[in-house]
């Protein structure tokens, strides 16, 4: 009987190919952080790295092109992991004000010597577009398209501003009350958000001094040097000399204090609450993030930075776009099976701080787990570099910390949505 | 389940030249279905003109779980029986197995004789939880090794590392030993979820093994660094037999399952190169040979013992 009760045991499981979860289960270590079992086919980042953001109009990449600051994170990227251009199997750039996007993706490509054979596309998901476009690459992974690959993501902020007020609207769009929420000014949304829910002036204040301090702090201490890729590039003055520069520096980090951020006048709305201090800044620059199946990484012996554990994107009223990550983090971490208490840091957007304020609170994480080195206030907010330019904060800071840890990278979008992504650093190797 | 004959195991010999290979092969008779006791049979088998021909059968009062042809002398056989016995078997000899040596409380599911040049051992694996070495010359086994939690079903040899077994267990670990240190493995690899059913080294690259498992996968490691597979072979319906590599392409590996079909990897690969359907039971054991490249042996519950050259590996000979 023994015998056949063993053999029966290895019918037990049945191969199937409709389970997408299998192997996903943790495995358990008491009193440990969860963890998520290694596969072949996990998608992994290999390096995340990012030009200095430029404050937009005054700043250093005032007269550069996005195919540039582009070419300049790609070819850091060329450098770091050693690889051959020709290696690269897909790019996707993340861009949301550039019209020609998918053909600037392909000059930097150009520029940065990766050859014509290597294919590239752009993707504009609003503010989350360079975590999109990390995604994309992450999907095109899993699907077998490729084994490795480039999200990125950029904005010029100079150049790229605005164009769309010129195009004609639909006028059906303004009897329909979603659609016409979607025209609303992000300032405005900002004010219906800190209405709505009683997100006061000086709590946004604190949560903008927090940003300023936190990442003037980063700043000095060298926090950000890992990840910065300084570009050498040209300014003109206003008779139209060109100058050349290097950028190394974030540009928007400043010191103040809550007196001087308190005394500013409202941006958007009489009477409102949303200043120039407490929201995200304007400006230039782009970040890019390499991307491999584990078996080809693996394979290629390139170290494991990152791990992605997991994806959410999920909608809200357009009027209060802000809150999309109090509506995408707790999706991310239904899916992954965590809780707020598993993750070491969550790198949340500040595109204003009266939404960044109200998520944070409303998924009680506690404050020095978010943005540890300061968000979008301090450093700025080139709309489509953004999600990538966060992944390479998050993972550089996990490493600083050395030992294995969660974290999520998260923002608000245009149109009303929220983006959250899970990734796991795996420790010093 | 199943009445009559199930063939359990092949073995393509290591010794013979190309007009007589010997094929060592054994199989359990099940007498009916709630019977817990059968009895086995060694069968020869000889490439002749007109195809696949018994020349010898031995049997035996037990199921017979293994073989492993002797590198030191090929009238030699091995084999594992259902009664915990080791048995040494001379072709020469027409009657009964010239010597067997019982130490494993239980079914024996392993035998593999030493891959490397200096020693002549053979290595045990049962569902007592143990693995035995053995000097067929001696009357009790050399060293027991405990660790394993489950029923260990497949023991290896490494063709590279002197002393250096491999074993894989339905405890969901694989296991590599030191044969001077029984006490405990030198590493354990957490490698499935699932009972592992076999193991194999890599010919070609001594830190490379590879693992079949209930869980109907098969997975490579790189045992000097396990924490994740170096490959995975998803496609298999139901749990992996064996798995065996080629002798003559390092990443090429077979593996076979209960789901009836024998699949032909290349572990660069994530889909098979190819799926051999031409049985219609559990598939339970498979070789390759040495002396031809490409030419493989499968067995199956269905009493069909096939000898072919899979189209895929044909291919690879010119």
């Amino acid at each position: 009987m023994e015998r056949l009760k063993v053999t029966l045991g290895h019918l037990s499981v049945r191969g199937d190919e409709d389970t997408p979860n299998k192997g996903r289960e943790f495995v358990q270590c008491a009193g440990r952080l969860k963890r998520f079992p290694d596969s072949p086919d996990d998608v992994v980042i290999i390096s995340a790295l990012r030009t200095p953001i430029g404050k937009s109009r005054r700043g250093g990449f005032k007269d550069t092109f996005t195919d540039d600051m582009l070419a300049a994170v790609f070819k850091a990227t060329l450098e770091k992991t050693k690889l051959r251009p020709e290696d690269i199997g897909d790019i996707c750039v993340g861009n949301v004000g550039d019209p020609r996007a998918s053909v600037s993706g392909r000059a930097a490509q150009f520029y940065s010597g990766i050859p014509d054979t290597v294919p590239v596309m752009s993707v504009n998901r609003q503010c989350s577009s360079g975590l999109q476009a990390v995604m994309n690459v992450a999907g095109s992974i899993k699907v077998g398209q490729t084994l490795l690959g480039i999200g990125a993501g950029v904005e010029s902020m100079t150049m790229h501003r605005g164009q769309e007020l010129d195009i004609p609207i639909n006028p059906k769009m303004f009897e329909n009350d979603k659609a016409r929420d979607t025209l609303i000014p992000m300032g405005m949304t900002s004010e219906n958000v800190a209405e709505r829910f009683g997100v006061s002036r000086e709590k946004q204040d604190r949560f903008a001094l927090a940003s300023q301090e936190r990442a003037a702090r980063a700043q000095k201490s060298g926090a950000f040097d890992e990840e910065i890729v300084a570009v050498t590039t040209t300014v003109k003055d206003k008779d139209g000399n060109e100058k050349s520069v290097t950028v190394s520096k974030d540009e928007g980090i400043r010191p103040t204090t809550l007196e001087t951020l308190l005394k500013l006048r409202p941006a958007f709305k009489e009477g409102g609450s949303t200043t120039a201090g407490n929201s995200s800044q304007v400006s230039d620059g782009a970040a890019a993030v390499l991307l491999a199946r584990r078996s080809e990484a693996n394979r290629r012996s390139l170290p494991v930075f990152g791990v992605l554990r997991g994806y959410a994107v999920a909608g809200c009223p357009p009027d209060i776009m802000g809150i999309g990550p109090a509506v995408a983090i707790p999706e991310l971490l239904k899916k992954t099976g965590l809780t707020v208490a598993d993750i070491e840091i969550f790198e949340i957007n500040e595109a204003f701080a009266s939404q960044a304020a109200y998520c944070v609170e409303k998924l009680g994480i506690p404050h020095e787990k978010v943005n540890p080195l300061g968000g979008a206030i301090a450093l700025g907010h080139p709309l489509g570099c953004t999600g990538a330019r966060q992944i390479a904060t998050l993972l550089h800071e996990l490493k600083r910390r050395g030992k294995r840890a969660y974290g999520v990278v998260s923002m608000c979008m245009g149109t009303g949505m929220g983006a959250a992504a899970l990734i796991e650093y795996p420790g010093p190797s | 389940m199943t009445q009559g004959d199930v063939e359990f195991c092949v073995r393509f010999p290591v010794h013979g030249n190309l007009k007589n290979w010997w094929r060592g092969v054994w199989q359990e008779q099940v007498s009916c279905p709630d019977s817990s006791v059968g009895c086995g049979t060694l069968f020869l088998l000889e490439i002749g003109p007109n195809g696949l021909v018994p020349i010898h059968a031995y049997d035996w009062n037990d199921g017979l779980f293994d073989v492993t042809w002797a590198e030191n002398n090929e009238n030699v056989l091995v084999t594992g029986a259902g009664d915990g016995q080791i048995l040494v078997w001379d072709t020469t000899q027409p009657k009964g197995p010239i010597k067997a040596m019982k130490e494993h409380q239980k079914e024996v599911n392993s035998v593999h004789w030493s891959q490397t040049r200096a020693d002549n051992l053979v290595v045990s694996g049962s569902w007592d939880k143990t693995i035995k070495t053995w000097d067929i010359f001696q009357t009790r086994s050399l060293s027991t090794f405990v660790g394993h939690e489950a029923i260990v079903y497949c023991v290896r040899w490494s063709p590279h590392i002197p002393g250096c077994i491999a074993s894989a267990s339905g405890d969901h670990t694989l296991r590599i030993w030191d044969v001077r240190r029984p006490d405990y493995a030198k590493t354990v690899i957490p490698a499935h979820q699932a009972e592992i059913l076999t193991c194999d080294w890599s010919k070609y690259d001594q830190n490379m093994l590879f693992s079949g498992s209930v869980d109907c996968m098969v997975r490579g490691w790189d045992i000097r660094n396990p924490r994740t597979p170096v490959c995975e072979l998803v496609g298999h319906k139901y749990a992996v037999r064996r798995v065996k590599t080629s002798p003559y392409a390092g990443n090429i590996l077979a593996s076979c399952s209960y789901d009836f079909t024998v699949r032909i990897w290349d572990t660069l690969q994530p889909l098979p190169l190819e799926i051999l359907e031409h049985h219609s039971e559990f598939v339970y054991g498979l070789d390759f040979s040495v002396h031809k490249q490409g030419e493989m042996a499968d067995c199956s519950w269905d009493e069909m013992i096939r000898v072919y050259t899979p189209k895929s590996l044909s291919h690879s000979l010119r």
